[in-house]
C-alpha cells in the first residue's frame, strides 16, 4: 500500500516535450484513471512510474521514497501491458508464478500460490495451458493473476482492456474494480476511454498535451468541466458547444439558432456547452431548428438536429419519438441550471448566474 | 479428369530440374567415383560397375576422420561463441538500436574483405603470442565471418519478439539481463538452432584459413582433402571420398535447418 506521487514531472525526447512538468497525487488503496487522447502522454507517464521511461525532470514517489534512478524490478510495482506480454513459452502457471522466481519463494511454495490466484481468476482448470490456446480475455485473466501474485505496492494497468470484444470488456472491467477493491492496492490506470475512466475511477486525471486538463472525481469532472476540451471529452455523447452571445434570457448563436436560458445575464461573446441530456426539445412550426436524424438506442433516443448550421444533438427518452420524426421544426432550450459557459478565447470555464 | 498446366508452372518446374539436376549431378558423380578404381575413374560416364572400397580405405588411412574431427572442433567452438556473443548483439542491434540503423547490414560489411587481407596479421599474432601450434588462431579467424554471419542472422528473430516481454518481465522484478535471458532468449532458440547449424558448416567448409593458420602436421578436413592433389597428380578416387565424407553432414544439417534459413535470412533481410 503506498501513495505515489508526481512532483513537476517531465518528459522530452530531443525538443519535443511529451510530458509537461505535471503534478499528481495518486491516493494510497485509490484507483486513479489518467485519460486523454492518443499522444496525450498518459502511457507515457505510466512507463516513467514504471522505470520503463527515464524522467527527464521532476520526481516520482512511492510510499515517500523517491524511485527515479530505480530499476522497475527495485520499485515494488505489477504491471498489465496492452497485449497481455504473456510469457509464450511458460503454462500458465508458470506465467503467474512467474514474479515469485525473482523473490526468495521455493519453487513449490511459488506454484501453491500462483494454483491458488489461478484458482481465484476462474482460471483452475487451464494451469497447463500455454497463452496461446486461451481466449483474450483468458489471457487478460493471466496476465491479472501475473500482476496481483507479489502483493505489490502498486498496479500499472496500460489500456488492458482495450484488446477485448466490448461485452468482454464490461465485465472485466467489473472484475478488475473488484479486485483492485479489494486487495485496496494503490492502482494507476491508463485508458483512452472516457466510459472506462468514469465507470472505473476514484480519481481521474484527464491529459492533454502533456498537461493535467482537469483532476477529480469522475462525477465532479463530468459535472464542472474547467475547459471545453475536457468538457466534450468526458461524457457520452458529446457535449455540444456553440459560440455566441447571450441577451434577454436567450443564447444567440452565431450561426442564428437560439436556445432558451434560464439565466438573466448579458455576456457579449461566449460558448455555450450543453449535455445532450439537458437540451430539451419543444416542437414548433416555428422553432429553427431540425430534426435531422433519430439513432434509437432502447429506452432511450439520440437526436441530431440542425440548428442553423449548428449540428447539436439532445437525449430523449423513447416515448417522446412520436412528436420528434425527421424533419420535424423544434424549440430548444437548456435544463435549467445545466448550462456550461466557456471564455470564447481561453476556452477555460467561466461562471455566469 | 486432365490436370490444366499453365505456362509458368510448367517453367517453374523446369527450373526447379534444371536447379536440382545442377547440384544433384556432380555430388552423384563424386559419390560414384569414390567406389572406382584408376582405370574406372578415366570413364567419367561409367555408371555401372563393381564397386570397391580402395579408396575409402586410402582415406581412413590418411586420417581423414581425425581431420573432420578437427573440423568439428574447431566449428563447434566457434559456434559456441558465436551464438552466446551474437545473441546478446543481435538482440541489442534488433531492441535499442545499438549503433543506429547502419550496423543492422553494417555488421556484415568485413565480409567484402578478401580473407587474404586478414590471414596475415592473424598470422603474425599466431607467432608473438606462440599459438601456432593450437588452433586459437583458426577459430579466431573463423570467429570473423561465422560471428558477424550469425549475429545478423538472429536479428530478424529478435525483430518478431514484443519489446513488451522483456519490460513485463523487468516489472516483474528481474534484472535487463535475467530477463533477456529467461524470457527474450527462449522465444529465439529455433533460430539460434538454425543459425548454430548455419554456422558450423561455414566454418566446416573454410579452407583458406585452415591452410594457413591450422598446424601443419594436423590438418582440418579442407586442408585433409586438398592433400589429394599430390606432386603426383589429383588421387581422384580418394579425394572422392574424401568429398563424400565432407558434403554428407551439411546436406544432413541444411536439411533440417531449411525452412528457418529462409526465415533467418529474408528476416534480417526484409525488415528496418
Amino acid at each position: 500500500m503506498a501513495e505515489v506521487r508526481f512532483n513537476k514531472i517531465r518528459k522530452e525526447y530531443g525538443s519535443t516535450v511529451i510530458v509537461d512538468d505535471i503534478d499528481i497525487v495518486f491516493p494510497d488503496g485509490s484507483l486513479t484513471v489518467l485519460v486523454g487522447p492518443s499522444g496525450c502522454g498518459k502511457s507515457t507517464s505510466l512507463r516513467m512510474l514504471a522505470g520503463l521511461e527515464e524522467i527527464s525532470g521532476g520526481e516520482i514517489t512511492i510510499d515517500g521514497r523517491v524511485v527515479n534512478g530505480l530499476e522497475p524490478k527495485d520499485r515494488d510495482v505489477a504491471m498489465v501491458f496492452q497485449n497481455y506480454a504473456l510469457y509464450p513459452h511458460l503454462t500458465v502457471l508458470e506465467n503467474i508464478a512467474f514474479p515469485l522466481r525473482a523473490t526468495k519463494t521455493g519453487k513449490r511454495d511459488a506454484l501453491r500460490r500462483a494454483q491458488e490466484v489461478a484458482d481465484s481468476l476462474g482460471l483452475g482448470a487451464l494451469t497447463s495451458r500455454k497463452p496461446k490456446d486461451l481466449s483474450g480475455g483468458q489471457q487478460q485473466r493471466v496476465a491479472i493473476g501475473r500482476a496481483i501474485i507479489r502483493e505489490p505496492a502498486v498496479f500499472l494497468f496500460d489500456e488492458p482492456l482495450s484488446n477485448l470484444d466490448a461485452k468482454l470488456r464490461v465485465e472485466t472491467r467489473f472484475e478488475l474494480m473488484q479486485i483492485q477493491r479489494r486487495l485496496g492496492i494503490t492502482a494507476v490506470y491508463v485508458t483512452h476511454d472516457q466510459e472506462e475512466a468514469m465507470t472505473m475511477s476514484d480519481r481521474m486525471v484527464v491529459m492533454k498535451d502533456g498537461r493535467v486538463a482537469q483532476s477529480g472525481q469522475p462525477e465532479e469532472i463530468y459535472a464542472r468541466p474547467n475547459s471545453v476540451f475536457v468538457a466534450t471529452f468526458v461524457g457520452s455523447p458529446k457535449m455540444n458547444i456553440i459560440a455566441g452571445a447571450i441577451a434577454g434570457g436567450e443564447f444567440r448563436s452565431s450561426m442564428g439558432s437560439r436556445v432558451a436560458l434560464g439565466a438573466h445575464v448579458r455576456q457579449e461573446s461566449v460558448i455555450l456547452g450543453v449535455r445532450p441530456d439537458d437540451l430539451l426539445l419543444t416542437p414548433n412550426p416555428a422553432g429553427l431548428a431540425r430534426v435531422a436524424l433519430v439513432e434509437l438506442l432502447g429506452p432511450r433516443a439520440i437526436v441530431h438536429l440542425d440548428a442553423g448550421g449548428d449540428r447539436l444533438t439532445s437525449v430523449v427518452d423513447a416515448d417522446r419519438l412520436s412528436d420528434l420524426s425527421t424533419g420535424i421544426a423544434v424549440d430548444l432550450a437548456v435544463r435549467p441550471g445545466a448550462a456550461h459557459f466557456f471564455d470564447p478565447d481561453t476556452e477555460d470555464r467561466i461562471e455566469l448566474s | 479428369m486432365i490436370r490444366r498446366l499453365s505456362p509458368w508452372s510448367v517453367a517453374r518446374a523446369l527450373l526447379l530440374w534444371v536447379a536440382a539436376l545442377t547440384v544433384t549431378l556432380p555430388l552423384l558423380w563424386v559419390a560414384l567415383a569414390s567406389f572406382k578404381s584408376p582405370a574406372q575413374l578415366n570413364d567419367p560416364g561409367l555408371v555401372i560397375f563393381n564397386p570397391n572400397l580402395a579408396n575409402w580405405a586410402r582415406v581412413l588411412e590418411a586420417g581423414i576422420l581425425e581431420s573432420a574431427g578437427r573440423s568439428a572442433m574447431v566449428a563447434a567452438v566457434t559456434v559456441a561463441i558465436s551464438v552466446v556473443a551474437g545473441s546478446m548483439g543481435a538482440y541489442a542491434i534488433s531492441a535499442y538500436k545499438a549503433g543506429g540503423s547502419a550496423t543492422r547490414f553494417g555488421i556484415l560489411a568485413a565480409q567484402v574483405l578478401p580473407p587474404a587481407v586478414l590471414v596475415f596479421p592473424f598470422l603474425t599474432m599466431a607467432y608473438a603470442l606462440r599459438l601456432d601450434t593450437t588452433y586459437v588462431p583458426v577459430i579466431f579467424a573463423h570467429l570473423s565471418f561465422v560471428l558477424p554471419v550469425i549475429t545478423w542472422f538472429l536479428i530478424g528473430f529478435f525483430d518478431a519478439v514484443p519489446r513488451s516481454l522483456e519490460e513485463q518481465a523487468r516489472v516483474d522484478g528481474f534484472s535487463r539481463f535475467a530477463a533477456f535471458r529467461l524470457v527474450v532468449l527462449p522465444q529465439v532458440l529455433p533460430g539460434i538452432g538454425a543459425a548454430a547449424i548455419f554456422g558450423f558448416t561455414l566454418s566446416w567448409n573454410d579452407m583458406f584459413y585452415g591452410l594457413i593458420l591450422a598446424p601443419t602436421q594436423e590438418t582440418i578436413l579442407p586442408v585433409a582433402i586438398a592433400a589429394f592433389n599430390t606432386f603426383r597428380g589429383v588421387e581422384l578416387g580418394a579425394m572422392s571420398a574424401a568429398i563424400i565424407i565432407a558434403v554428407v553432414p551439411v546436406v544432413i544439417a541444411s536439411f533440417f535447418i531449411q525452412r528457418r534459413l529462409v526465415q533467418g535470412i529474408s528476416g534480417g533481410a526484409v525488415k528496418f
